[in-house]
């Protein structure tokens, strides 16, 4: 039952637009980077662009898909309407504006500092208002699925939540600590700044902060597409989910193991200490438990969709699996990209490893692999499948989408694993121009010129996407029916408290936090000679 | 079970989790602060105490032992991008009062056909750090170290805000339409020369780097070469000389006259 | 759909095969974080010991990142001392030379903005982030060159700044200290 179908359709028509903008800046970094161009341009338009592509692809993108899919969720899976439309709205022209608000000083080259921020540059203050916009928009988002959620529980006490909600209030609490350490970081050190009250920031400090976010905000993308994988992955090839209480128990590991865990990003850095970055790494490895925990829970799942079609043998019921269901190969090609996307996350966690592959374009592939590969891939068979709810006219086209999959898929290979291979040659990452022509370069050419190619099929994808969704918008009308997710193949009439609530979990994600970073924190904060004049990008000239 | 109340020792999700994430916590933080600082062959430490707050990071101040002193002068400008920002309309007044006799070299308006630097529209930030380094020998010139060792602090920022405050004039040779080389475009990456803009102004400014369009080329190419050989050596930790000798007479003799024609 | 109704002993199957799955993930987990511990202990790759402070407005003026002090030098006890800053856009030295079969200690930091220190072909790569001091230890198995890029984003300038390091035999970097106390390859 989805009542508030333009608000959702908002949300996912603004996500895809801007991630199509972003994409064309990325498929054009590319190429500008590759030997392919003739590298004489004016470098600052390459770190414009991948502000802007940066900015767009982490912050926008994902979350509008999350708040979307979010708002759907909660009418589908409560059977009731949304509580606090009114406010959805707000929070949605917040991020919109928000949005824009970044862009302009990013387009007019005033902000050139990367999504990462990077002080002690500092660029328009305008970049970090607009971004502390779209922040405050999705918090709204926050509020409204937590109310929501204890509506819900008054108005049925003892019931167990649907799993697709008890996942979304998961992510959407995540969230909200998450982006807490970005927070603190913009307000009470970049935005000073930014605005001339103040002319010096701790930027040791300020990376500290950032780790907080910038980890744990790869668990907040990655929530939809396990919501995906759980509650509509089985439904969509006629299955049902492996076991219910195992996935909540996969959503809360990753609220209370995803933040205290960023200073894995600073191994390299001298303002931490080597016994926090330790601590920082055993928690690193706590939280690819619940992966391993879904990748098994899903693939059973297929299993019992498939035995329950007729499917057998050892291995025979995977050919017996509905293959031309979009759903079914978008999760099958999301699984193998999260599956050597997750390998060399385990070679980024340990420190030993990582010091042959930090900030090289080994981290490019590995983030893109995971994010644009994995994560994104579900995000279209989200919208695939939500579609024919949201517009009221049928779905056409299961072979165009799946085409669109495969490139998808096929690109994002051909990106990120010369990507990866060049990063263990040891090429920097975030360069906007190599000479080709140096012996010491040229090795990397080959595989450099792979990469792009890669990304102008992922361009092609994109645009097939795209074309899906607008020609959704006007096929012949037909109703879809009451939106569905799965169902557990043994269904709890009644769980523990603990699986249906998140008291617990909350105080637990906090406490962690205060104990892996409270330290740190403090004493950087204690120090004053740390201090640095901040240096303002693209200010005069 | 699911009765018994969430925040209670007897109910075992909330002992288990807790104990759990507890116990990793502190296993985690005693290998990390205890013993693996105390296993490290190449650090020593005065006891476990220091050990705990070494692995903890606790901040201390890097050791001052004896460095070795430079035989020269080197610049003692302390150099920010907030330097002078924001100059008065006193002290504008009183730098062009200053100025005049800088004129017979720089021009009554900062610009000059004398091949001297035209300083009209020039940072603020780069004529005083010059000053203050013909002041301090750590630049070199007969003519000008004089002038600067009379001047006090304030005169030498008094005169740099008067002549960022005079508006740029392009210089005879103004050419606009003249194409960019590419050592000014894109430097050369693999020999540590970036785009001469990302630190001169045309793209970004870096605190200390003058603004170079409408200098005469004899006078950059007379510096460049002077960074290059290393007879000028007031640059802050070398950061011009890492350039400059890098690059070719073709090159230094290309962005000289590209930035000669520019505004 | 037989599962309906068959609550007990396949609800019972399915959860033990679920527990042991669970097993043997927190081993798997289990075992690659003792790995890290392991390897830290015995090889003594640890990230650096101490968090130190520089002013990196000061660097220039006195301590031991004064220009004078930057490069290599030899330790009583036979070790190398590098020292080096990152500005924007260069290293200084812009280009290193250290003796091969040596143990030597990097010590570097940042006179600006956050720079990246990588020695490709080595596993040498750690951040210089201003007002704090890099420090760590490393060895060149043989002589041969390297280039030293910046892998952090510095400024519109970032991927011009490339240095280089040399590793030479160890009797010819102590041939070369009789006339120099702090060495470089820059020039």
């Amino acid at each position: 039952m989805l009542t508030n179908k333009r608000l959702i359709l908002a949300h996912f028509w603004l996500a895809f637009i801007v991630f199509g903008l972003a994409l064309v800046l990325g498929a054009w970094q590319m190429f500008v980077r590759s030997p392919l161009n003739t590298w004489h341009f004016n470098p600052e338009f390459y770190y414009r662009s991948v502000t802007a592509h940066g900015s767009a692809m982490g912050y926008v993108f994902p979350t509008l898909i999350a708040m979307g899919f979010g708002y759907a969720i909660t009418e589908a899976s409560l059977e009731k309407p949304l509580v606090g439309r009114r406010w959805a709205w707000v929070g949605f022209f917040l991020v919109a504006i928000g949005a824009v608000v970044a862009m302009i000083p990013v387009s007019l080259g005033r902000a050139s500092v990367l999504y990462t921020f990077y002080p002690p540059m500092i660029g328009n203050p305008f970049y970090y208002i607009g971004v502390v916009m779209v922040v405050v928009g999705s918090w709204i988002w926050v509020a409204l699925m937590s109310i929501n959620f204890t509506i819900w529980k008054r108005e049925n006490p003892g019931k167990p939540v649907p799993l697709a909600m008890f996942a979304n209030v998961a992510g959407s609490y995540l969230w909200a600590w998450t982006a807490v350490g970005a927070a603190l970081e913009i307000l009470f050190q970049i935005l000073p700044v930014a605005l001339g009250l103040r002319s010096t920031i701790d930027a040791g400090l300020a990376r500290v902060f950032f780790s907080w976010t910038l980890h744990a905000i790869v668990y907040f993308w990655l929530i939809p597409t396990y919501i995906a994988y759980y509650t509509i992955f089985p439904r969509a090839i006629g299955g049902r989910i492996y076991s219910d209480a195992m996935a909540r128990i996969a959503f809360i590991l990753f609220v209370v193991v995803a933040m205290p865990i960023g200073v894995h990003h600073l191994f390299a850095d001298p303002q931490v200490g080597a016994g926090f970055k330790f601590m920082h790494s055993v928690f690193t490895g706590l939280v690819a438990l619940p992966t391993l925990l879904t990748v098994f829970t899903i693939c059973a799942s297929a299993e019992i969709a498939s035995r329950l079609c007729g499917g057998r043998g050892a291995f025979g019921w995977i050919r017996a699996l509905p293959w031309s269901n979009p759903i079914m190969l978008a999760t099958a090609l999301s699984l193998v990209m999260l599956g050597f996307g997750g390998a060399g996350g385990l070679i980024n966690m340990s420190y030993q490893l990582n010091t042959s592959v930090h900030n090289t374009q080994w981290v490019t592939g590995h983030f893109h692999l995971i994010f644009g590969g994995a994560i994104v891939i579900m995000y279209f068979a989200i919208a695939y499948d939500l579609w024919p709810h949201l517009t009221g006219r049928a779905s056409e086209g299961f072979g165009l989408m799946r085409t669109q999959l495969w490139l998808w898929f096929i690109g994002m290979i051909v990106t990120t694993f010369p990507w990866h291979y060049v990063g263990i040659l040891g090429m920097p990452r975030r360069m906007a121009f190599y000479d080709y022509a140096n012996p010491v370069i040229s090795p990397e050419a080959f595989s450099v010129v792979m990469s792009a190619i890669g990304g102008f099929i992922l361009l092609i994808s994109g645009t097939l996407f795209l074309l899906v969704l607008i020609r959704g918008q006007f096929s012949t009308k037909g109703e879809a029916g009451a939106y569905r997710f799965a169902i557990a193949l043994h269904m709890p009439e009644r769980i523990p408290v603990a699986l249906n609530s998140f008291g617990l979990w909350l105080a637990l994600m906090v406490g962690l936090t205060v104990v892996n970073y409270g330290f740190p924190i403090a004493q950087l904060m204690a120090l004053s000679e740390t201090n640095v004049p901040a240096v303002y990008v693209g200010a005069s000239r | 079970m699911s009765d018994r109340p969430l925040f209670s020792p007897r109910n075992p999700w909330f002992s288990i989790s807790v104990g759990v994430t507890a116990g990793i916590a502190v296993l985690s933080a005693i290998v990390g602060l205890v013993w693996l600082p105390l296993v490290q062959p190449n650090v020593k430490f005065s006891g476990l105490w220091d050990a705990i707050c070494s692995a903890a990071g606790v901040p201390r101040a890097a050791v001052r032992d004896a460095s070795l002193k430079p035989e020269f002068k080197t610049s003692g400008v302390v150099m920010t991008p907030q330097m002078l920002a924001g100059a008065d309309q006193v002290s504008i007044g009183r730098g062009a009062t200053l100025a005049q006799r800088c004129a017979i070299c720089h021009g009554p308006q900062g610009v000059s056909d004398a091949n001297s630097p035209n300083l009209a529209g020039q940072f603020a930030a780069v004529t005083y750090k010059e000053l203050n380094d013909f002041k301090s020998g750590a630049r070199a010139s007969v003519v000008m170290v004089p002038f600067a060792a009379a001047m006090s602090d304030r005169d030498m920022k008094d005169v740099a805000a008067y002549y960022a405050y005079l508006p740029r004039v392009p210089s005879n040779n103004l050419d606009v339409g003249r194409p960019a080389p590419a050592i000014v475009v894109t430097g050369a990456p693999m020999r540590n020369i970036p785009p001469c803009g990302s630190c001169h102004g045309d793209i970004d400014n870096k605190a200390g780097s003058p603004w170079l369009g409408g200098q005469s080329a004899v006078y950059i190419k007379a510096q460049l070469e002077a960074f290059a050989s290393g007879t000028r050596r007031n640059d802050i930790s070398e950061q011009m000389r890492n350039i400059a000798r890098q690059m070719t007479a073709e090159e230094i003799d290309q962005a000289a006259h590209f930035y000669e024609a520019q505004p | 759909m037989a599962t309906e109704t068959d609550h007990g002993p396949g609800e019972a199957v399915a959860a033990r095969i679920e527990r042991r799955w669970a097993t043997l993930s927190i081993v798997i987990v289990a075992l690659l974080v003792g790995m890290a511990a392991v390897i830290g202990i015995h090889r003594a790759t640890m990230p650096q010991a101490r968090v130190e402070t520089a002013d990196p407005k000061t660097l220039h003026l006195s301590g031991e990142f004064i220009e004078s002090n930057l490069g290599s030098a030899v330790e009583p006890d036979g070790s190398v001392t590098v020292r080096a800053i990152g500005q924007q856009y260069s290293f200084t030295p812009q280009c290193i030379v250290v003796p091969a079969e040596t143990p030597i200690t990097i010590r570097a930091t940042s006179a600006d903005v956050v720079h990246g220190f990588l020695i490709e072909g080595t596993n040498i790569n750690t951040m210089l982030v201003p007002g704090y001091v890099s420090d760590l230890p490393v060895r060149f198995s043989a002589p041969g060159e390297h280039v030293m890029p910046c892998q952090e984003f510095c400024g519109i300038g970032h991927q011009g700044m490339w240095g280089k390091v040399k590793v030479v035999d160890r009797t010819a970097f102590l041939n070369m200290t009789a006339a120099k106390r702090r060495l470089t390859c820059a020039d």
